[in-house]
């Protein structure tokens, strides 16, 4: 055990350290909230919608952190031909995963900051009233949506390589889906019902009512199905793993590019 | 002849590339799921942000900015392989017409990025119930393909950069984005601040998306050629750039200036 | 085959098709078979190679033999145990490299690579520190660890790579053309380590195109044609395949071309080269019972100035060719 919480803090290190130099990492955290803060304090800014410009920003950037570069970390491994190695060595790919998932989190959550910066210091926005707690509480289990989405994605980028393209397209339905800089409420019925099997929704949600609602049992119930639904994924993804294992060695895709 | 020929040969190439470039499925989803996320996240927040009544504004400033997809990154990637894969030698060296084979990486991703536009537009029809009756469809083409021709420039621009610069993706990156912002796509031109309209001015699209816009609510040829005509010299000035870039490398290439580019 | 408890990599029929699928609307399916029905079997601590063409299923063996690809059909076992069923057991006791520059992570050091890998492998910290020293010192990359890899040569690369595989101190070694692209000197270095890790107890499985590598270090060898095993055994018996095949030798002046044609057409001959030298020509020609050509080469070339007729044993290579040609 001790020596699987290794592997995963050296894949942590590791990633850590090939993102601080990566550029699309940097643009990934830096300049992509950037820019869709700027487009939503344009359009959002006069009538009082300002938080979610702001952290809706933040959102995008830790999002697609999350998602996109946790799937790339796999597209990479099997560009620099690293792939087959963690493959065959006697670590489960969960564990590195794990590892690397975390500093793309960490990345991720960066993205608040310059959201923050230039809503305040271009457009003189901030978001206002936070209700700290119920507030922390929603950013922790939509950390913990973000994480087990990811990681349950992560090993369908090992056996197909087709998969992380599809994903990736999908980058921005997502913003949709997850509510990150408008509530979902204003979308089509069957969007709506689309978006509620998605665990991330649920979090945003709480975490825009705590820009301003008064905190109440309804909370609870957001976290809750947030939560669970990301259980669910966890389940969906141990068997993923489980089929990884058999699949990707079978078409022998692992080495090519 | 042997020219035409050059032109086309390359253009298959490219074609194939693309298709290969992430199998049929990573083609399908580059070509629709990414065009029905942006076309259905910048109409609803435009929705939120100006009611509902603004969705057509939205929803064809997107479905035309679709073009940047290939315009930009399926050109900039189709010259930027080129390094990545070692085959820039190759291809300097060989005796083909430079402007023929750099033209023909990016004639592909104009009719794809016309395909693009084309889908995006019943994407936008079908989902927010854009009005076309009013426009004349063959005029809208016409702006289409102009949109589709000078984003290609810009793209080939950034292509002969990726030349020289190891991560211009990421620099198209942020231009796609960009694009998004100063282009008249969700914001009108006219209501950013002075500087940004400058901006503006110099990029492809601005022109072109607002001809379109003018077309979709009944402009005729007359009222919009203008506008064309800037938004194709715009393209064609971008282009020109991108060639004697690429030129330039071949020359310092060649008297063994520039190692680091291969 | 009955497997034996000693053996360190048997394989019994083993079998490789690789289905591809292409076209965007109509899906076509195509098989290709790489391996035919493979079998080995490698005692420990023995030091074996495997050579053979391009495309002849080498790598597809490697794989399958280090867990990284299921064979369609057929065992394989590696020290005991099943590649299929128990592949986890298997990745902790044995050590693979492939060939080339790829599988490194270029813009880290080399001992961050190391580290890295030494945690995957589930070294205890203070083993791996020590092992990732005494690498570094026998791989000579001591002074080096600290660079980015992208900075590394081709050599360094790849003893990085042999470092990487030899972290968990394996007892089954898979090398897959481990000199490729090596100069002449690191190859050798790289023989050199192989055989004395042999004779440490590991046993080496390696894949080669390098006849003279074969010959120089492996305890035995195997020919690989079209996804077959179509020779195996020591270097010299393999040689003795190809016993009345030989090399004859001569230099000759003026040989008009016809001649050269007629020479080809001999029932005993399989290639004729001709080296145009200042005044001469330097004819080789591979053939079957290379004593009674050249006996007769007198005749056959009725008269001219034949000089310097030599007859070559056969080499190993001549062997190979032998046995993938036709
Ligand atoms: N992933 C794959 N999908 C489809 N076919 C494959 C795949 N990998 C290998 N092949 C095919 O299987 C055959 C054997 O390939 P393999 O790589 O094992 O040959 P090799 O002996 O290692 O060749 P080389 O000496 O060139 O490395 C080849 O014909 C190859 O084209
Ligand atoms: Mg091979």
């Amino acid at each position: 055990m001790t020596a699987y919480v290794r592997a995963a803090a050296r894949a942590f290190e590791m990633s850590m350290k090939l993102r601080a130099v990566n550029p699309f990492t940097n643009f990934g955290w830096l300049v992509f909230p950037l820019i869709f803060v700027v487009l939503g304090l344009a359009l959002l800014g006069g009538g009082g919608k300002s938080a979610y410009a702001i952290l809706g920003g933040g959102l995008l950037g830790y999002w697609g952190m999350a998602y996109v570069e946790g799937g790339n970390e796999i597209q990479n491994e099997r560009w620099s031909g690293t792939l087959e190695q963690i493959m065959g060595c006697p670590t489960p790919l969960v564990v590195i995963v794990v590892g690397k998932l975390c500093s793309s989190l960490v990345f991720g959550a960066l993205s608040f900051f310059p959201a923050i910066a230039v809503g305040y210091f271009a457009f003189h926005q901030s978001v206002q009233n936070i209700d700290p707690v119920p507030f922390a509480v929603s950013f922790l289990v939509l950390t913990f949506a973000f994480f087990c989405m990811a990681v349950t994605l992560a090993p369908l980028y090992a056996m197909w390589r087709w998969a992380f393209s599809v994903t990736n397209g999908f980058e921005i339905g997502v913003y949709v889906l997850g509510g990150f800089m408008f509530p979902i409420s204003q979308l089509p019925a069957w969007l709506q019902v689309v978006a509620s099997v998605f665990a991330p929704t649920w979090a945003v949600r709480a975490l825009y009512a705590a820009t301003g609602q008064p905190f109440g049992r309804q909370y609870a119930l957001w976290w809750a199905v947030s939560i669970a639904l990301s259980c669910g994924y966890l389940v969906i993804g141990w068997f993923l793993y489980r089929l990884v294992d058999v699949r990707a060695r079978a078409t022998g895709q692992l080495a090519l590019a | 002849m042997n020219t035409l020929r050059i032109f086309f040969r390359t253009c298959w190439f490219q074609y194939r590339a693309m298709f290969n470039w992430a199998t049929p499925i990573g083609y399908l989803s580059y070509k629709f799921l990414q065009p029905i996320g942006q076309i259905l996240f910048f109409t609803e927040l435009g929705i939120f942000a100006t009611g509902r009544s603004n969705a057509l504004y939205f929803a064809l400033g997107n479905a035309l900015q679709l073009t940047a997809i290939n315009g930009i990154f399926g050109v900039v990637m189709s010259v930027g392989n080129e390094r990545q894969f070692g085959t820039l030698p190759i291809l300097l060296g060989s005796p083909a017409n430079r402007l023929v084979t750099f033209l023909g990486r990016a004639f592909v991703h104009v009719i794809d990025g016309i395909a693009g536009v084309a889908v995006g537009l019943a994407l936008a029809l079908v989902m927010f119930q854009i009005d076309l009756s009013h426009a004349n469809l063959g005029l809208l083409a016409i702006c289409v393909c102009i949109i589709s021709l000078s984003t290609a420039g810009l793209g080939l621009m950034f292509g002969s950069l990726s030349l020289i610069m190891r991560d211009v993706f990421v620099i198209a990156n942020g231009v796609y984005y960009l694009l998004l912002v100063f282009c008249g796509i969700n914001i009108p031109v006219s209501r950013l601040p002075e500087w940004a309209q400058l901006i503006s001015t110099g990029l492809p699209l601005t022109r072109g998306v607002q001809a379109t816009r003018e077309v979709v609510s009944g402009a005729g040829l007359a009222q919009v050629s203008g506008l064309l005509a800037g938004e194709l010299a715009i393209g064609l000035v971008y282009a020109l750039i991108g060639y004697s870039m690429f030129r330039w490398l071949e020359h310092q290439a060649r008297r063994g200036g520039l190692q680091e580019a291969y | 085959m009955r497997f034996m408890g000693t053996s360190a990599i048997q394989a019994d029929q083993l079998r490789k098709t690789y289905t591809t699928t292409r076209g965007l609307i109509r899906r076509e399916r195509k098989d290709h078979i790489a391996l035919r029905g493979v079998d080995l079997d490698i005692q420990r601590g023995e030091l074996f190679g495997l050579l053979g063409p391009n495309g002849a299923g080498k790598t597809t063996i490697v794989k399958i033999l280090t867990t990284l690809l299921l064979p369609t059909s057929g065992v394989a076992r590696i020290l005991g145990l099943d590649v299929v069923n128990q592949a986890w057991a298997i990745r902790k006791r044995i050590g693979f490299v492939f060939g080339g520059e790829r599988g490194l992570y270029w813009r880290l050091s080399g001992l961050d690579n190391l580290r890295y890998f030494a945690d995957l492998y589930r070294i205890p910290p203070d083993v791996s520190r020590r092992r990732i020293g005494e690498l570094l010192e026998t791989l000579d990359l001591k002074g080096r660890e600290h660079d980015k890899v992208e900075g590394y040569s081709r050599g360094m690369k790849q003893r990085l790579h042999l470092a990487r595989g030899l972290l968990n101190q394996p007892e089954v070694l898979f090398l897959d053309e481990p000199t490729i692209g090596l100069d002449p000197v690191g190859g050798r270095e790289l023989r050199g380590l192989v055989r004395r890790l042999s004779n440490e107890g590991t046993t080496v499985f390696l894949t080669t195109h390098y006849m003279l590598e074969a010959d120089e270090i492996c305890d035995r060898i195997a020919v690989i044609k079209k996804g077959e095993i179509v020779a195996q055994g020591t270097p010299s018996s393999i040689k003795t395949g190809a016993e009345d095949q030989g090399v004859v030798e001569f230099e000759i002046e003026g040989l008009p071309a016809q001649r050269i044609e007629a020479l080809r057409q001999l029932p005993a001959v399989a290639t004729v080269i001709v080296e145009e030298r200042e005044l001469a020509q330097v004819i080789t020609i591979h053939c079957s019972r290379p004593g009674e050509l050249a006996a007769s080469l007198g005749s056959l070339l009725d008269g001219m100035q034949v000089r310097n007729v030599s007859v070559r044993e056969p080499t190993l290579e001549d062997a190979y060719v032998l046995l993938v040609s036709n």
